[in-house]
């Protein structure tokens, strides 16, 4: 483990606990899921998870592990717009993606 | 088969090289798949090109304003694609060796992904694939044309896909160092996340 790094602790408390205030937020935050398909192929949804969101092979792969062996994974996350720009950019890969509230 | 069907060229020109009857059967599934992409049938391969955003039937409304934004841009999307692949090996004719190339703009590199992974979809769902079973039916089974030409469209795509994931490499975001012992690269990929 390295060192802190400063900008944790020069970060005042009081705006770290503003910032995780749910009324603070501009909006409530999304989630985006791809679920398990018969038909896509493990490379072609990595290669699809790099392209996408510039994920590292290794963190397209886990994602893809996590769709194959539990069913689903949540991809990306965020305000409602940016999500249903995500899932509409999958649907056109042809992945089966939804999104929904992070509850 | 020692025959590559995808290759970067030296000035990094995608070349596409295919048999006159493999052209044939790719133009075939394209202007099928065209029809099928502006009017899917109701049912599974609609739901499978067109899923919904929402999960939630309380996001009815959300839904429809969804599908009010995208939809009609997926579907143009996906005409645009088939175009480009039938539109290249249109204007194509066989060389001496009876072998037709095709040098693919950068954009249409991805418009051939889809396409290809498009008539996946459709015909992967139609037959109902599952991740346990293969398409080589029997020869007087009723799927078997089908089948074959999902295991054509597989191993062409399976093509692609190895060499744009080698282009685009490891890096990226996120590295999270959790996945020691991954072992995906390995499993055999004839389809099924």
């Amino acid at each position: 483990m390295s060192a802190p790094d400063i900008q944790e602790i020069t970060v005042p408390d009081t705006v770290e606990e503003l910032l995780g205030r749910e009324d603070a937020r501009p909006g409530v935050p999304w989630v985006v899921i791809v679920w398990n398909d018969p038909v896509n192929t493990f490379a072609y949804v990595i290669f699809v998870f790099q392209k996408l969101f510039g994920y590292s092979r290794a963190k397209a792969s886990r994602l893809t592990n996590q769709v194959h062996f539990e069913g689903r994974a949540v991809v990306a996350s965020g305000a409602r717009e940016k999500c249903e720009a995500d899932v509409a950019r999958l649907h056109g890969f042809g992945l089966w993606a939804t999104m929904q509230k992070d509850d | 088969m020692a025959r590559r069907t995808f290759k970067r060229a030296r000035d990094g020109t995608l070349v596409v090289t295919l048999y006159a009857a493999e052209v044939e059967l790719l133009v075939m599934t394209a202007r099928d798949m065209m029809t099928i992409v502006e009017e899917p049938p109701d049912g599974e391969v609609r739901d499978r090109l067109y899923p919904r955003a929402y999960l939630d039937p309380t996001e009815e409304k959300a839904q429809g304003e969804y599908d009010a934004l995208v939809h009609d841009d997926l579907v143009r999307s996906r005409s645009a694609a088939l175009d480009a692949v039938v539109g290249g090996l249109d204007a194509a004719t066989p060389n001496r060796r009876g072998l037709i190339e095709v040098e693919l703009r950068p954009e249409e590199e991805m418009q051939w992904l889809t396409a290809v992974n498009d008539a996946r979809l459709v015909i992967g769902t139609a037959l109902g694939v599952s991740e346990d079973t293969d398409t080589e039916y029997a020869r007087d089974d009723p799927r078997f044309e089908y089948g074959v030409l999902y295991a054509w469209l597989t191993q062409l795509h399976f093509e692609l896909v190895t060499l744009m994931l080698g282009e685009i490499g490891e890096a990226g975001s996120d590295d999270v160092g959790n996945v020691t012992g991954d072992d995906s690269g390995n499993r055999p990929d004839h389809g099924g996340t």
